[in-house]
Order: C-alpha cells, then sequence, then structure tokens
C-alpha cells in the first residue's frame, strides 16, 4: 500500500478534483494556486466549509473545503437559475455535496494507485468568517483556488501515527 | 431523440443540487416529466404510488447515501418485485468504490454513474438507459 503524502502528487490530484466538480455541475472554470504545505497550527477564514475525515492504515487526517457565502451564491444560480434567491440551507446543501464530489474523487483516482483510503461522511460548518482551525502540530496542506477573482481553499491535515513515516513529502 | 419526452423520470437524492442539476439535464434532452424526492423512503412510496395509479415511472435515479433509506436498499428493494422490471434503477452516486458497485449490479442496477457527471456525459447515459427499457419492454411483450 503507497502512504499518502503531503507532496505534489496529491496537489495535483485535489487540483483536477476541484476543476472536475466545478466544471461539470456549475460550468465554472477555476485555477488553482500554488499550494501551501506546512507543519503546526492553522487556520482557514470562510463562511461555509465541507470537512471530511479520511483514514489509512497508520494515517489519519481531515479534508476541508473552505469557500465564502459570495462564491456560493455566485455558483448556485447557474443550477437553480437566477429566479431563486439562494437561502442558507441551500448554501450548506450544495457546500455539503461539493465536498463529497471533490473528495470522492480524490479518494477514487488515489485508490486506483494502492492508497486504500476511506472517507468519512462530510459535514458543513456556517458562519460568517468562521475559522477552521488545525490544532494538532501535524503536517499540512493548503490548496488555494481562484474563481473569478474569489478565493476558496482546500485543506489537508495528516495524522502519522508511526514516528518513523512522516506525511510530509522530503524534498529531493 | 424525440422519444425521451415521453419518460417519467424520478429524481431521489438528498441534495437539492444534485436534483435540481439532473433535472436540467433532464428538461435539455426534452424530458419534462421528472418528479423528484428527498430519501429513500419517499421514493418507495412515490415508485409504488406511480404503479398502482397504472403510471409507472420509466426510469428512477438514485443517490447512495440518503436519510431513512438508501439507494442500494431502494434498489434492492424493487429489483425483487417482477412487477418492476421494466423500470430502470440507475445509481447516480459520488460512491466510487469498485466493491459498492459491483454491489449495485448484483442488485440489478441498470446503470451506475459517478459523480461529478458533466451533462453531456449524463444526456448519453440517458440515451442508453433508454435502449435498455426498450430492449426489456420488447422481451416482456415477445413473453406475453
Amino acid at each position: 500500500m503507497q502512504n499518502l503524502k503531503l507532496d505534489e502528487h496529491l496537489s495535483h490530484e485535489i487540483a483536477a478534483a476541484v476543476k472536475a466538480a466545478l466544471s461539470t455541475t456549475f460550468g465554472v472554470e477555476v485555477v488553482p494556486g500554488q499550494p501551501e504545505i506546512g507543519r503546526g497550527m492553522v487556520s482557514l477564514v470562510g463562511d461555509v466549509s465541507g470537512v471530511i475525515a479520511l483514514v489509512q492504515e497508520g494515517l489519519e487526517g481531515t479534508m476541508t473545503l473552505c469557500m465564502t457565502f459570495e462564491t456560493v451564491r455566485d455558483l448556485l444560480p447557474r443550477v437553480v437559475g437566477n429566479a431563486v434567491s439562494v437561502t442558507r440551507e441551500m448554501t450548506v446543501d450544495a457546500v455539503g455535496e461539493i465536498t463529497n464530489m471533490i473528495f470522492g474523487q480524490i479518494k477514487t483516482q488515489l485508490n486506483k494507485r494502492g492508497y486504500g483510503l476511506k472517507l468519512g461522511i462530510p459535514s458543513v460548518v456556517t458562519g460568517k468568517g468562521h475559522f477552521v482551525s488545525q490544532f494538532h502540530r501535524g503536517p499540512y496542506m493548503i490548496v488555494p483556488f481562484y474563481l473569478d477573482g474569489q478565493l476558496f481553499q482546500v485543506h489537508v491535515a495528516l495524522y502519522g501515527n508511526s514516528k518513523d513515516d512522516s506525511p510530509i513529502a522530503k524534498s529531493s | 431523440m424525440s422519444q425521451l419526452s415521453q419518460l417519467k423520470i424520478l429524481i431521489a437524492d438528498d441534495h437539492f443540487l444534485v436534483r435540481q442539476f439532473v433535472r436540467n439535464t433532464l428538461q435539455e434532452a426534452k424530458v419534462t416529466n421528472i418528479q423528484t424526492a428527498a430519501d429513500g423512503n419517499e421514493a418507495i412510496d412515490m415508485v409504488q404510488k406511480a404503479k398502482e395509479v397504472n403510471q409507472p415511472y420509466d426510469i428512477v435515479f438514485l443517490d447512495w447515501n440518503m436519510p431513512t433509506v438508501s439507494g442500494l436498499e431502494v434498489l434492492s428493494y424493487f429489483r425483487n418485485l417482477p412487477e418492476y422490471e421494466e423500470t430502470a434503477f440507475v445509481m447516480l452516486t459520488a460512491e466510487s468504490e469498485q466493491q459498492n458497485i459491483m454491489k449495485a449490479i448484483k442488485a440489478g442496477a441498470t446503470s451506475y454513474i459517478i459523480k461529478p457527471v458533466s451533462p453531456g456525459d449524463l444526456s448519453k447515459k440517458l440515451v442508453e438507459i433508454y435502449q435498455w427499457i426498450q430492449r426489456r419492454r420488447q422481451k416482456s411483450a415477445s413473453l406475453r
């Protein structure tokens, strides 16, 4: 089994999954930015976030999609039409489903190459300007995306169970 | 394909986004008789009631993870009832594990579509499902 690492390979899978989910569902093109890989406490700021747990043998973690209300409100009329006013419930529902699609696709692609990942059921957190904080000192990766100039982010945090097997990719 | 406009379709998914996305795509394909259910129980109820009044659904799209009753359970329930053999039950889900796909196919899924799916790919699947329905009806007719 291959061990999941926070590396360029994972950031490519994240970018591909985000682009596919948003282009097929909403017909929009998003532009991925430069991934940030680090270690320690970090917080994302957003209005609506989809969080999902991931487990691999010897490894646990979370993946989070963090968006602003503005971004979701720009996306939704592309499916529901302009005549419908977007409610908070619709925003939560949409981000839950986008989270499902994105992280489901990442899991599928990685498992085709023998990663053996399992995902939990997504939860959605809302609140204008809320923080999604990583409270452990383990490694993380943040991949930024731009949609018509608006920023949203995907955050992956991993907690390795083995001291000898750091989930941060070693630079070559 | 103009015959597609005659289809009666149920979309069962707990996410309104998916229900609306599929509805939009079906409407682009000229399908107008589209209804939705937000969970597995509601889907079972609607499929049974439609059959009782002799206006059965031709296609039922099922999400895998839904409140109360899962899409797989809905599929298994109806595939054990011979009177629904001409109904196409299609899994439309982000669930992509190969073993789950096999589970759904073994349970009698007419097709298995992994989300996200583009409107173009969904339309192509719709044509394939329509052809499956036609073959199934011809087979039933030849046995009568």
